[in-house]
């Protein structure tokens, strides 16, 4: 009877594990449904169509290996990109948000390039307690109190980019500086941070001027920086800016011992071909992953594999940094998902914080602080130097931990 | 023997309390309400702009300036002086009509001048907003956060009641003694004055209007938005929105904006929700389609039927 009784129980017990699975298996999504917004045009069109292109390759090469991996589930699920175009309007992007969080009911919202177009993101996410993915929202402002709807996974707070910046020219003991920036949150916090850690050394900039974000002839600006004879002028601009910037600069026939803008070192190619090789020798720029590389990753591609498998997917094309945060993000959302052992915006966030420190992707260390800002994946400074056969070649010049070779300076005139 | 006022008003009654049902109840139905708060903000601001271009016949331009300069009222004082947010909102509508004050002088001017001026005062504005110099008084480029007292729900139910008081002084200007003599400056400033109608006070009143309802919804705006950087709420394109819209509908008249606003930006939406690619094809080909062929809006396809538009 007893033997009976344990039969039964086993039985039983086995059938409710069995019903238990079935279940589990029936909750999974057959889709993860990511949500994100490019600019179709405006002035964040190219930056956000390369974030956009990385998220898509990343979806498609996990797509190509049956999806990803959910750790709640213990499956794999294919996952499904919901894409809307924001026009780089912010009250686009409020509407279309709100479309992906409660028509669209995406899984994870990953926000469009730059802080602008990811600010408005925020107190939606918080408000519907979705977890905004954030690969390039830089502004020091978001990330000013511990929240767990906001990851910045993919560069640091735009505030921290410039210090190995100040150091090299203090290194080089460059200090009649001239600066030229956007009015805009992500090039005034640049200027702002250099400015602090010029003056901790004695340095007040020689030229000092702000423009709109929407200035595109520089000529009359360089010829006023010039007569302050600074030793170094640095433009802080968004790419079109930077354009425009250099331009200007080849066309006026100014000189300068030490050029600095940012883009270049993200968009080397396409920077090549709107404003030629000759108008960026002996410039200088951040230079981001893959110009810079990541040999020794625990997550994803490194940056030779990366390189390789863009190339195959896109005729042969080279990746730019902002090709690699999207897919950057991508792989952390795979990773987030693999791990966590529930699938839910609070579960993923912790996971997303469990990875901290841990991790190297093809954008370098990840390091991401409860305020959701990220710390790791500081960019150095590299200047474009011309070889013989006329092209450019990217030489890191500081820090010392990624230099590859030594400084031109003051660049050679003509 | 003039009919009552409540006869005159009837219209414009039926028209708020429709728009206020409509707006409370969509939620409901369609729940992103960030999409239906913007299309009653372009509704505000379509209104706004049709009661100083459709009655007086100044078309501005920089219209935007007005509702940039209500949004950053409203934020600088919730953020520097910590003011309730209802205190705050108030202050949006006043700053703008002293933005309108200062500005009063370009009403001397008309036409494309008038219209270019006022798009360079706004540029003005957003400049000086956004300068780095002012950054301890403004935020300057890194613009503005009141996440603090941010309310999506409250901001909502206000802009439906601003949508409701918006038709109701549509509706005035429209049936009132005010709103005809507006109309016949607008047709000839000279033969009015003429007739002892006071051109430069009533113009001045419209344009004061016309300020503060701008500088109203800006307020309204920054509390749903929260998080704005200057660019967000003087950008030239919400000004461009709200002047199709009001050309669409047809200016002049109380329905037109709605019509206007509601239809267009529902469609710019639906476009751009469900064919993204084309986006800008589809309503490119559609403004220039009605320019050419509905210039004087769309309910004029009643007029020219005889029919008497509200």
């Amino acid at each position: 009877m007893k033997l009976k009784q344990f039969r039964l129980a086993v039985a039983m017990a086995a059938a409710a594990l069995t019903a238990a699975g079935a279940a589990s298996a029936a909750s999974a999504p057959s889709v993860i449904k990511i949500g994100t917004l490019y600019a179709g045009s405006g002035n964040f069109a190219v930056a956000s169509q390369a974030q956009y292109k990385g998220l898509q390759f990343w979806a498609k090469r996990v797509n190509a290996e049956g999806g990803v991996y959910v750790k709640a589930f213990n499956k794999k699920i294919p996952v499904k990109i919901v894409a809307y175009d924001d026009q780089s309007s912010t009250s686009t992007a409020t509407t279309l948000y709100n479309q992906l969080i409660t028509q669209d009911k995406v899984d994870l919202v990953v926000s469009d390039f730059g802080s602008v177009l990811t600010s408005v993101a925020i107190p939606l996410a918080k408000e519907h307690k979705m977890l905004l993915i954030d690969p390039t929202g830089s502004s020091a402002g978001f990330f000013k109190e511990k929240t767990d709807y906001l990851a910045d996974v993919s560069i640091p707070s735009s505030a921290v980019w410039p210090m190995p910046l100040a150091k090299f020219l203090e290194q080089e003991h460059i200090k009649k500086i001239g600066i030229i920036y956007g009015s805009n949150d992500f090039d005034g916090s640049q200027a702002d941070t250099l400015k602090a850690e010029f003056k901790k050394i004695g340095v007040t900039p020689v030229f000092d001027h702000a423009v709109p974000t929407g200035e595109r002839n520089y000529t009359v600006l360089l010829h006023s920086a010039a007569a302050a004879h600074p030793q170094a002028l640095i433009e802080l601009g968004y790419l079109p800016n930077d354009v425009a910037f250099l331009k200007s600069l080849k066309s006026s026939g100014l000189h300068f011992p030490f050029v600095f803008t940012i883009f270049p070192g993200q968009f080397k190619q396409l920077m090549e071909k709107n404003v030629g090789a000759d108008a960026l020798k002996y410039t200088y720029s951040y230079p981001a992953p893959p110009m810079i590389k990541y040999e020794k990753v625990n997550l994803g591609m490194n940056t030779d594999q990366f390189v390789t498998a863009w190339g195959k997917t896109h005729k042969g094309a080279e990746p730019n940094f902002v090709n690699a945060g999207g897919y950057n993000a991508g792989i952390l959302m795979a990773k987030a998902m693999g791990t966590s052992p529930k699938f839910t915006q609070l579960g993923m966030h912790q996971a997303l914080l469990d990875m901290s420190g841990k991790i190297t992707t093809v954008v370098g260390a990840y390091k991401l602080s409860p305020t959701g800002a990220q710390l790791g994946q500081r960019l150095p400074i590299a200047q474009f130097q011309p070889q013989k056969d006329g092209s450019l070649k990217t030489v890191v010049v500081y820090p010392d931990s990624h230099k590859t070779g030594n400084a031109i300076y003051p660049s050679p005139a003509g | 023997m003039r009919e009552s006022w409540f006869k005159r008003a009837r219209a414009g009654l039926i028209t708020a309390a429709v728009l206020a049902l409509v707006f409370s109840l969509a939620p409901n139905v369609y729940n992103n309400s960030s999409l239906l708060f913007m299309m009653m903000t372009y509704i505000v601001l379509s209104q706004g702009l049709n009661l100083l271009y459709g009655f007086t016949g100044y078309l501005p331009f920089g219209y935007v300036g007005f509702f940039g300069t209500g949004a950053y009222a409203t934020a600088l004082l919730v953020m520097k002086l910590h003011l309730p947010i209802g205190l705050a909102i108030a202050a949006g509508p006043i700053a703008s009509m002293i933005v309108a004050l200062v500005l009063g002088p370009l009403l001397r001017l008309s036409g494309a001048y008038f219209s270019i001026a006022n798009l360079a005062a706004s540029q003005i504005l957003f400049i000086v907003i956004g300068n780095p110099n002012l950054q301890d008084i403004t935020g300057g480029p890194y613009g503005v956060k009141i996440d603090e007292v941010y309310n999506p729900t409250a901001s909502y139910a206000a802009m439906v009641v601003l949508v409701v008081v918006v038709t109701l002084i549509a509706t005035f200007f429209r049936r009132s003694r005010f709103g005809q003599g507006l109309k016949a400056m607008a047709d000839d400033p000279v033969s009015a004055e003429m007739s002892a109608i006071p051109v430069v006070r009533m113009r001045l009143l419209a344009w004061l209007t016309s300020a503060a309802v701008a500088g109203l919804a800006g307020a309204l705006y920054a509390w749903n938005l929260s998080v704005f950087y200057p660019d967000a709420v003087f950008t030239l394109e919400i000004s461009v929105f709200a002047i199709v819209f009001a050309l669409f509908g047809g200016v002049g008249t109380v329905l037109g904006p709605i019509i206007g606003a509601g239809l267009l930006y529902a469609l710019y939406n639906a476009i751009g929700i469900s064919e993204p690619q084309y986006f800008q094809l589809i309503y490119g080909v559609l403004i220039v389609g009605l320019v050419m062929f509905l210039p004087e809006g769309i309910l004029s396809l009643l007029t020219r039927r005889g029919i008497n538009v509200f």
